[in-house]
């Protein structure tokens, strides 16, 4: 049961409401619950009935299809939240940076004029790039 | 093959259909329609069980916890007075709209 609801929660991961979510994620998971049992009482594997149950049972878009008044309010929610998500990402950085180049600058001789701050700056860029791509991929 | 895209209007009016006809859980309600339809509907189990909480939700159809004739517990679902009435008006709409596409379309649907 904790494996089936594990999937269903990730699949609804990021829609709904948090009550929404549970309702949905009840009985998501009890109609998924029975169709292994119904598949073990047939003689299935249990092992193989949870692997058929969860790829013969479809993806978040699916769900979302069940909505259709609601599918584009939750789009706009989830984008809202990226977006977010992604400017928080960039001002992160840019304290990150600003911090780093601060003390870089500022015991400069003490490093001996090697300006390190560059390969912290290049490193945490993969912050606020993840967030742009997960962002974008929500627009799309 | 039919997509779920094209008929997702309807797929309320199919459950409330069978709910109609006798209380079902969730993987009974899918073995049915694909049964029914010969394979032609592919409706996806996590459309088919999320427009179900929907159905629920509002009141159309409840649930109750009953034992399967052979096996564990299932939950079923039964069709409301409600659900009954709206599935009535439904189907009084799909008998408008047939009868406007059989004008238009005449002979062609045949």
């Amino acid at each position: 049961m904790n494996r089936i609801k594990k999937f269903v929660s990730r699949l609804l991961k990021d829609y709904f409401s948090e009550q929404d979510k549970r309702e949905l994620i009840d009985i998501l998971t009890i109609s998924l619950q029975e169709k292994i049992d119904d598949l073990v009482e047939l003689g299935t594997p249990v092992d193989a009935a949870i692997a058929r149950s969860i790829k013969e049972f479809g993806s978040t878009a699916d769900v979302l299809k069940a909505f259709p008044d609601k599918t584009s309010e939750i789009r706009q929610d989830l984008s809202r939240r990226r977006r977010s998500a992604f400017l928080f990402s960039v001002f992160g950085y840019v304290v990150i940076v600003g911090l780093t180049l601060f003390v870089n600058l500022w015991f400069k001789e003490f490093f001996g004029g090697f300006l390190w701050f560059v390969v912290i700056a290049i490193a945490a860029l993969f912050w606020p790039a993840a967030m742009f791509y997960v962002y974008r991929n929500v627009k799309k | 093959m039919i997509s779920s895209d094209i008929i997702r209007g309807h797929v309320d009016t199919i459950i409330l259909k069978l709910l109609t006809e006798r209380d079902m859980y969730g993987y009974e309600l899918a073995g049915e329609i694909k049964t029914r339809t010969a394979n032609k509907f592919d409706i996806r189990e996590a459309t088919l069980y999320s427009v179900v909480q929907r159905l629920e939700s509002r009141e159309l159809i409840t649930s109750y916890t009953g034992e399967k004739t052979h096996g564990g517990q299932r939950r079923y679902y039964k069709i409301t007075p409600l659900g009954k009435a709206y599935y009535r008006e439904t189907i009084s709409e799909w008998k408008t709209l047939r009868d406007i596409m059989t004008a238009i379309l005449g002979d062609d649907i045949l």
